[in-house]
């Protein structure tokens, strides 16, 4: 089935290994999986996410936004350092853990439905966005981008 | 709320966000803090005791990637 995964949404599963490592992140999750697909060669689903301001570095920001809400809804209040400074090596490479896993499932489930024969960074995107609950939605309502009506704008390009 | 109670969000998705949030920034001072223990001298036993945690356990997480990587500042 993998070799149906077009070259663009196969260069983002790699670089969101990456993503994930820069964050520090012992695992790779679907936030990862999305700031691989914004920093990817300009194409139809950047300048989606960048329309909505989720360019890498604004999806980095919304991303800080939601750990930094998170953690203050239980009292806990973390200096920028903490959040953002990588301190020590890497324990090891990423896994995948369940948020990408789902992420992948939907995009494979997307892909299916459509009847497509390729799997692209388009289907990606739909099966990111699907996730009603999780990190991606709640970062993304943390600096008010509509997640529905991206949906349906990544939807559209899906044709 | 008192000041011994932790006051719950009002929304189990918040609860539920800061479990996830909470568990990472715990990972991140973990890794940073074995790191510096160890580079202050510091003993792998010391270090376990110190987390409450065993020998082997903490071994196990840490010693692979802090011989692996020249410390500090190895980014992808």
């Amino acid at each position: 089935m993998f070799e149906r995964f077009a070259k663009d949404v196969r260069r983002s599963v790699e670089r969101a290994v990456d993503e994930a490592q820069a964050l520090d992140s012992a695992t790779v999750e679907a936030e990862h999986l999305l700031l691989a697909l914004a920093a990817d060669e300009p194409s139809p689903v950047v300048r989606l996410l960048a329309d909505s301001g989720l360019d890498h570095a604004g999806l980095q920001a919304a991303l800080e936004r939601e750990t930094e809400r998170s953690l203050a809804a239980v009292g806990v209040v973390v200096g920028d350092f903490v959040l953002s400074e990588r301190s020590s090596p890497p324990r090891h490479r990423p896994r995948f853990a369940a948020s990408a896993k789902r992420a992948l499932e939907r995009t494979l489930g997307e892909a299916l439905a459509q009847s497509d024969r390729s799997i692209t960074s388009q289907h990606l995107l739909v099966g990111i966005l699907r996730a009603d609950n999780g990190t991606v939605p709640r970062a993304l309502a943390a600096v008010e981008v509509d997640r529905i009506a991206l949906l349906v704008g990544a939807e559209r390009l899906l044709g | 709320m008192t000041s011994t109670a932790l006051e719950l969000p009002s929304d189990p998705a918040d609860g539920l966000a800061a479990v996830v949030a909470l568990r990472r920034l715990a990972d991140r001072v973990e890794d940073a803090e074995v790191e510096r223990a160890l580079s202050e001298g510091w003993s792998w036993s010391q270090v376990a005791e110190a987390l409450g945690v065993t020998r082997q356990a903490v071994h196990k997480k840490h010693a692979k990637r802090l011989a692996d990587g020249s410390p500090h500042k190895r980014r992808p």
